[in-house]
């Protein structure tokens, strides 16, 4: 078969199968379907598209959306379908979808099993900064046509960005630590660190402790470390350090001993969207109560 | 070459030495004759018989039917030469039957002459069992059957007495005379000095060294008796089996 | 043997067709539902979401385990015959630890982010590596005794590369995610590629093909192979040689999938009798068969992979095995 009609076929093929997917679409679901079908993998890219897109544009949402150990839009996400947790590209064509939002760790073989199938991937590579997060947004907001949307949203967000720092003007920064009891702590280069910068908060890990990323702190040094407040994850203060007083060596600190807990939403220690602005004033409300009237 | 070969024989073993097991054994066998290699426990037996199989390296050299060994395929080797070990231990449950074919594996078919090899050994009724259900002494015949079927000129056994009921050892002794009679060659060793008399000849192990070649009479003189093994043989009125 | 000699003879027929059928399953069953009419369609490509789902996702998912099982299956009937151990299996030699370790660096380090063929590339460098001390030792003729210790040696060390990218790269959970999620073993989305990278199993095969009287030799003893016309070591060698293809080809493939190699020859064994010319192609068969069951179990189970279903099932199974072996 000369090239030339491989390519025309390949194209009639490909005009053909947008078709049928529109028709198969409608066929199974009885209903006339949106010709956005969005399905999000990660909980980063669920944050954003349900900021930004029409109900009828998500066909599914990843598999943590809903839960608010770790979503932000735990609440929003109850009434989507969500993916399964070791699903294949199957999986995820089965909602059909006209485009998938990934993140740079999501499996490359499912990335190149979508794009094979004909559906268009977006991989975000970019999240450690609010700047990061905008930039996603207005990326995000191109492919759904709703750039305005995202312009609103990041006005908000700048907006209270700069109430914040204004707020913090002349504070004095406390100094943090976020204790976990997998034995490795947030340092610098992470969400954490970037939580404090905005916070008023100094994240010791990587100040004394010269951490980079998550990683074992030095325990007997950490003892000396002058901790202010440990940040902690979590509903309830209480609950949240209860662990942490019969854990060695946090159990000897003096912040634990006293109780000296700056508490936040558990999804906003890990927050790569732009909610994590909603963790910068957490945390700058709960590190320094006396600034805000 | 100084081991050079001389006249036609079935095996001949120059200079042998294993180290800590055998030292300097030499020994030819010619053809048609039936062999006893006898000593005491660590005397270099088995040692003996794997060097003239070819299966262990020692220094100096092993000649079948004048060729050197090292010379030989595999193959070749198969069909030249059927080596019998003292313990049988079979892992997996092939059959009786397939087992003894396998001696036919040098030759390329897997049938000629097995269920003969399997009546001689008293075999054919366990012609089916999974030879990892036998006895001890059903799987030395098994053993034995093997390298039968091989229908090698030289046959080396080691102890194949040793398991066997009573009728069955002679009947072992009855083949082993009938395959000398027709031209191969057996040796092969065991622990009972009286069978040694229905012998052609007897080589005596001690200490690795080989002390006397030549038929058992000459062997297994008195003074022999009693400074390699600590016995003395007295003859008496007693108790001779037969088969019947 | 539970079956008899008549029936055993039927056995790779039966086994051809229960393949088939697993095959016509795997086509059949996945997230998006197609009916028969669909399948047929999407199999002649006209109807292009079933035709995606078909060739793109299902097909190549089917052959790469069929490949794998076939590959497993035979390295393990190898395994046994070798080291005259029905307990025996193809993670002995460290092989598939050895492709975990090159896994766990490629997807630690982020190479395998870079391009899909760098994941499957360092599983075999890193099976290599395994594969090249046990073909040194077998080249010079060491003991099996010598090489199961070498095999264990390998296991642990090269077990303790992969323990340590998990524990340097924390900071990325989603590539330790990655990493213990391809040690589970698995045949989600695997493409065109993987079957290439998988040929070398077919060529495996026909090799081991005409071993398998010279195995049912071997595996009685070596001394008496030796003395029955075998070559020993030259056997053992290319034995050795087409295990570790094999098996490093399908950890590559597929990630570590335990207990196929254990369990398939066992069963065949008890079928049909230790025949290695019957087993051969059996184990081919029927490791493809098992693989493909799992595999489908698994999937309908809700998105079990393919490492934990043949683990659930095979370590009770080696515990049954361990009851009937004194």
């Amino acid at each position: 078969m000369p090239p030339g009609a491989k390519r025309l076929l390949r194209s009639v093929a490909a005009v053909l199968a947008a078709a049928t997917w529109v028709v198969d679409a409608r066929a199974v679901d009885g209903a006339a379907v949106s010709p956005v079908r969005v399905v999000s993998q990660t909980v980063g890219t669920d944050e954003m598209l349900i900021a930004l897109a029409d109900p009828g544009q998500i066909a599914a949402l990843s598999k943590l959306a809903a839960d608010p150990e770790f979503s932000a839009v735990a609440a929003q996400a109850a009434g989507y379908p969500r993916l399964e947790p070791n699903g294949d590209a199957e999986s995820v064509l089965r909602y059909r979808p006209t485009l998938v939002l990934c993140a740079n760790y999501s499996r490359a073989e499912l990335v190149a099993q979508l794009r094979r199938a004909g559906v268009r991937v977006l991989v975000f590579a970019d999240y450690t900064t609010m700047d990061d997060a905008y930039a996603n947004l207005r990326r995000l907001a191109r492919e759904l046509g709703a750039e305005a949307r995202a312009e609103r949203l990041i006005a908000g967000c700048r907006l209270r960005m700069d109430r914040l720092s204004r707020t913090l003007r002349g504070v004095t920064p406390a100094r943090v630590i976020a204790p976990s009891v997998y034995g490795a702590i947030p340092g610098a280069d992470t969400t954490f660190q970037d939580l404090c910068d905005h916070a008023g908060a100094i994240n010791l890990a990587a100040t004394l402790g010269h951490l980079r990323g998550h990683a074992p702190p030095p325990v007997e040094q950490m003892l000396t470390w002058p901790v202010d407040e440990v940040v902690l994850g979590g509903w309830n203060a209480g609950e949240a350090l209860a662990p942490f007083r019969q854990l060695s060596p946090y159990e000897y600190m003096d912040a634990v001993k006293s109780g000296r807990v700056a508490l936040v939403k558990p999804y906003q220690l890990s927050c790569v969207s732009f909610h994590r602005v909603d963790g910068y004033e957490a945390l700058a409300r709960a590190l320094h109560p006396g600034a805000f009237p | 070459m100084a081991f050079a070969p001389s006249s036609l024989n079935a095996l001949e073993v120059a200079g042998a030495t294993v180290p800590g097991r055998i030292e300097w054994v030499s020994l030819r066998l010619p053809p048609g004759m039936m062999v006893g290699l006898i000593g005491p426990n660590g005397s270099g037996k088995s040692t003996l018989l794997d060097v003239a199989a070819g299966l262990l390296p020692a220094t100096g050299a092993v000649f079948w039917g004048n060729r050197p060994v090292g010379t030989l395929s595999p193959l070749e080797r198969g069909r030249s030469a059927a080596w019998v070990p003292q313990e049988a231990r079979f892992e997996f449950g092939f059959t009786v039957r397939s087992v003894v074919a396998q001696g036919r594996y040098a030759h390329g078919d897997d049938d000629q002459g097995v269920d003969q090899a399997l009546a001689s050994l008293d075999l054919t009724a366990l012609a089916a069992r999974p030879v990892n259900r036998l006895s001890g002494g059903e799987r030395q015949r098994v053993l034995l059957a093997r390298a039968l079927a091989t229908a090698a000129p030289l046959q080396l056994w080691d102890e194949p007495l040793a398991a066997l009921d009573p009728r069955h050892a002679l009947e072992v002794l009855l083949l082993a005379r009938r395959l000398a009679d027709a031209g191969s060659t057996i040796l092969f060793s065991l622990q009972d000095l009286r069978v040694a008399s229905c012998l052609d000849a007897v080589v005596l192990m001690e200490g690795g060294r080989l002390r006397a070649f030549g038929p058992p009479d000459s062997v297994l003189t008195p003074v022999a008796l009693a400074e390699v093994f600590g016995v003395r043989a007295r003859s008496a009125p007693g108790t001779i089996f037969e088969l019947a | 043997m539970i079956l008899s000699a008549r029936s055993s003879r039927n056995a790779l027929p039966g086994a051809l067709l229960l393949l088939a059928a697993a095959a016509v399953l795997s086509l059949a069953v996945g997230d998006v539902r197609l009916g028969p009419a669909r399948i047929w369609d999407g199999l002649l490509h006209r109807d292009a979401l079933a035709s995606t789902v078909l060739w793109q996702i299902r097909l190549p998912r089917m052959a790469v385990g069929v490949l794998v099982g076939a590959a497993l299956g035979a390295a393990g009937l190898i395994m046994q015959a070798y080291f005259r151990n029905s307990l025996a299996s193809p993670d002995l030699l460290g092989v598939s630890t050895g492709g975990a370790a090159g896994a766990a660096v490629a997807i630690g380090t982020g190479w395998a982010a870079v391009s899909l063929w760098a994941l499957p590339a360092a599983a075999l460098a890193g099976s290599f590596v395994a594969m090249g001390a046990v073909l040194i030792l077998a080249r010079r003729g060491a003991s099996t005794e010598r090489l199961l210790l070498a095999g264990v040696a390998l296991n642990a060390l090269l077990g303790a590369v992969t323990a340590y990218i998990l524990s340097r790269y924390t900071d990325v959970y989603q590539r330790n995610a990655q990493i213990l999620f391809w040690l589970m073993g698995g045949l989600e989305d695997r493409m065109g590629m993987h079957i290439m990278i998988a040929l070398p199993i077919p060529l495996a095969a026909l090799a081991l093909w005409p071993l398998g009287r010279p195995m049912d030799l071997l595996s009685l003893g070596e001394a008496e192979a030796q003395s029955l016309g075998i070559d020993v070591r030259r056997l053992r060698r290319r034995l050795i040689a087409i295990a570790t293809v094999m098996t490093a080809t399908a950890t590559a493939v597929a990630g570590t999938v335990g207990f196929v190699g254990l369990i398939v020859p066992h069963i065949l064994r008890l079928l049909v009798g230790p025949e290695h010319r019957r087993l051969v192609p059996l184990a081919l068969v029927g490791g493809a068969v098992f693989v493909l069951g799992c595999d489908l179990i698994g999937r309908m189970a809700g998105g079990l992979r393919l490492g934990i279903v043949t683990a659930l099932i095979g370590g009770p199974f080696f515990l049954w095995l361990l009851r009937r072996h004194p």
